[in-house]
């Protein structure tokens, strides 16, 4: 009895979760915008896709021979089972509206109505497209019966993975909670660990190429045979299906087994977490103090704008956890990392100062400025009564975001001095890097004030406010094309490379003209939002 | 339906709950009957909410036992339905409307769908609420979340009602609406245990009140009694009592000093 409550009440919970994650895709038309513009974008590969499966589905003549079969088959679960704990570790914890949930259900309902949620939103995003290059498959192949056997092998999977990653995640949790110094420790470890797998992935893809390896032995062999014979029933009754082994079936019945036992095991789990509190260093009790008030050093004691981004500075120091939006940029930055290990010599130089300089203005913008409104949001009611003007306001967040990348672009010309390039070289491209950092910064106020995100929303395991990712990305493309351009046109003039030309001069100037048009328009429409700024 | 039986409706014996090396509650023994309005009183900080995550089971004590209706508040299936809470920050969704948030509230409660429709209608219709029942609760004044989470914790009938600040914020209709459902629930035999600084709610509503201060319960009895006790003299107010009982120690500390 009490498990078909249980079920009851867990699925009545993963429906109600679910509404309420659809509502808050589409409950905000810039949010609906960002979806259509990824359905857009994704749809296109997809549409591309289609036809290669379908044909793929007309040339089977065995499962082996289906492309990648064996390792996706292996792979695939491996992969359920990370991103069960992946989202357990980020999302599935805890379970809003806890006080109330937890007092009216049993703990085994909740764990049963968070899973159920989280594979109705992963089949909303990954459904789809896999369903459909599964039907067009099966379609090419003339087996439909292909697409029911392919959804009833992989329920169990899906089942099972779910609740084994639940109980994984949540035992990391729990740890987490016990030893909360290895937290710390992990979240920058897990930043490095990105960091690294990034460039590690450049430097497969090119070992790939480089190297006679083929890439179907190299994935052969990870392949588990009972696996790979279990998912092979999904193509029962077709032209290329294969005599049922008994390997297939054990499979069937371990993951029959195990769900029930995972989900006993999730239950036990998050009850302790859920109705014990952390024990050792609890940081809610923590006393933080901060002796000698709020005196500015110099120079930041000069002005108002300066004293306060100074305070932003500070705040930022303390709670570092707010800028976690910063690590969008590994993604796009750490490729490249693989360009420092391969150059050497007269290359290394400028590779160094240019890097630094296009963090540098990454950083001027994206730290402070890509949300002033929502990150002032709480005290907007504050600050619009006092008599400091918007425009100090405004100057204060510039200037913070100016602090912080200022010092990489002049440090990193600098040491770049120490790999081969000269003083000259070096002052110049500080110099061109002090002025980007001001640039970018006075863009990012503009383009964060047009799109201003107050919600907060749990970014890298942190709730805080998070700027859009349409805003992050624009910033990016716009500031990082603007820089490296800035900085090839630098590099040519100092080395005696440019040829003046008129084409060149007028290319040249719509460069400046757009750099400083445009940044300086960003930080005017910056000025007028905050101006005329009305609490919703 | 309110429970019958003979034992307490809350019944807390030398709980004690640390928090690293803080103690958040040290001592604590409870005995409430059934029926009982329980005023509970204390400074911010005094263990009050902690007080409450352990009478509902939803945390649990290092030393001590906590039996609500003769129920061990670990024991989820059986605690459940006896028990309703509103903590401090209403737990509602903000995606739902009211209505939809009710029938949820009332499905996981396993209360039939026709009585649910009933009760729910009566609700709103008495918070004032039926006229917006169908907007999302992201638009609700925190008057209206308030009352929705309210409505929320009794919806089901509970024999015992913890109530964590339940007036704060709301305007007098408001308040005065919450107040009154409170005496009507205990006159319907539930007993409600409630934590609040607003002490004129404490004074209209609680049969017995008891004073937190520091983790240890300081004072208890009848409004009257704590004062009394606390030697307000004739004119003094449950307030001055409050305040009377909670600056002991520092009177205490400060006559050692000298």
């Amino acid at each position: 009895m009490s498990v078909r409550q249980d079920v009851r009440h867990g699925l009545r919970i993963g429906r109600a979760e679910f509404v309420r994650s659809l509502r808050g895709y589409l409950g905000n038309p810039r949010r609906v915008l960002g979806l259509l513009l990824t359905a857009l974008f994704f749809g296109g590969a997809l549409l591309f896709a289609l036809p290669t499966a379908y044909v793929l589905g007309q040339t089977a003549r065995s499962v082996a021979a289906v492309p990648f079969f064996a390792p996706a088959a292996t792979l695939v679960p491996l992969g359920l089972l990370s991103v069960s704990v992946f989202r357990t570790l980020e999302r599935l914890g805890h379970i809003d509206g806890a006080d109330f949930v937890l007092l009216a259900v049993h703990p085994r309902a909740v764990v049963i109505g968070l899973i159920t949620a989280e594979v109705g939103r992963l089949s909303l995003w990954f459904g789809i497209p896999i369903g459909a290059v599964v039907v067009t498959f099966a379609l090419g192949m003339g087996s439909p019966l292909l697409v029911a056997l392919g959804g009833a092998v992989t329920l169990p999977l899906v089942c099972c993975a779910a609740v084994w990653g639940y109980a994984g995640g949540i035992a990391v949790l729990r740890l987490l909670r016990k030893l909360p110094n290895l937290r710390r420790l992990l979240k920058g470890v897990g930043i490095l660990a990105m960091v690294g797998l990034v460039v590690a992935s450049q430097f497969a893809g090119q070992f790939i190429v480089e190297s006679d390896l083929s890439v179907q032995r190299l994935l052969s062999t990870v392949a588990f045979d009972p696996l790979v014979e279990y998912v092979a029933l999904a193509f029962v009754g077709t032209p290329v299906s294969r005599p049922t082994s008994l390997g297939a079936v054990a499979v069937l019945a371990a993951l029959i087994a195990l769900t029930p036992v995972g989900l006993a095991v999730s239950t036990k789990q998050v009850s302790t977490l859920w109705f014990t509190d952390s024990v050792g260093n609890n940081e809610s009790t923590q006393v933080r103090r901060s002796s000698g008030g709020f005196s500015a050093p110099q120079p930041f004691a000069w002005t108002k704008p300066s004293r306060i981004a100074w305070g932003i500075l500070v705040r930022g120091r303390r709670d570092p956890a707010e800028l976690s939006h910063l690590l969008i940029a590994v993604f796009f930055i750490a490729p490249f990392g693989t360009m420092f290990l391969e150059f050497s010599g007269d290359a290394l130089g400028p590779l160094i100062t240019g890097g630094g300089v296009v963090l540098a203005t990454y950083l001027s913008g994206a730290t402070f400025g890509l949300n002033p409104l929502g990150d002032d949001r709480p005290q907007l009611p504050f600050l619009l009564l006092t008599e400091t003007s918007s425009a100090a306001l405004v100057r204060g967040r510039l200037l913070a975001g100016v602090a912080v990348g200022v010092p990489i672009a002049v440090l990193s010309s600098f040491v770049s001095i120490l790999f081969g390039i000269t003083v000259l070289e070096a002052v110049a491209t500080a110099a061109v890097g002090v002025v980007m950092c001001l640039a970018a910064s006075m863009f990012a106020v503009g383009i964060g004030s047009a799109y201003p995100i107050y919600e907060e929303r749990e970014f890298w395991g942190t709730e805080t406010v998070v700027p859009s990712t349409l805003v992050m990305m624009v910033y990016l493309f716009v500031v990082g094309g603007g820089t490296v351009l800035g900085l090839f046109v630098t590099w040519f003039a100092v080395t005696g490379n440019v040829v003046l030309t008129p084409v060149f001069g007028v290319l040249f100037g719509t460069y400046l003209l757009l750099t400083g048009g445009i940044s300086y328009g960003s930080y005017r429409y910056a000025l007028r939002r905050h101006r005329r700024y009305t609490l919703a | 339906m309110p429970s019958t039986h003979d034992e307490s409706a809350i019944l807390a014996t030398d709980l004690r709950k640390t928090y690293s090396s803080e103690v958040a509650l040290d001592s604590l023994t409870l005995d409430i009957p059934h029926g009982t309005v329980y005023g509970f009183l204390g400074p911010n900080g005094a263990g009050k909410t902690t007080t409450m995550r352990l009478l509902t089971g939803l945390s649990d004590p290092d030393s001590g036992s906590v039996r609500v209706c003769g129920v061990d508040p670990s024991d989820r299936r059986a605690i459940a339905g006896r028990v309703g809470y509103l903590p401090e920050t209403p737990p509602l969704y903000d995606e739902f409307s009211a209505r939809e948030q009710l029938e949820y509230v009332a499905d996981l409660r396993d209360i039939s769908r026709s009585v649910a429709r009933e009760r729910i209608g009566e609700y709103l219709d008495q918070f004032g609420l039926a006229g917006d029942a169908d907007r999302r609760i992201d638009g609700y004044s925190k008057g209206m979340k308030q009352k929705t989470a309210f409505i929320q914790s009794v919806l089901h009938e509970p024999d015992v009602l913890y109530l964590d600040e339940p007036t704060s914020g709301l305007d007098p209709r408001a308040a005065r609406t919450i107040r009154e459902s409170i005496i009507a629930f205990a006159d319907a035999g539930t007993t409600v245990f409630l934590s609040t600084h607003i002490l004129p709610v404490v004074e209209a509503v609680a049969d017995k009140v008891g004073v937190l201060f520091d983790g240890r319960l300081v004072t208890e009895g009848t409004p009257a009694e704590v004062q009394a006790r606390a030697e307000t003299g004739e004119s003094g107010s449950l307030e001055d009592a409050f305040l009377a009982v909670t600056s002991e120690p520092e009177t205490d500390a400060a006559s050692r000093r000298e």
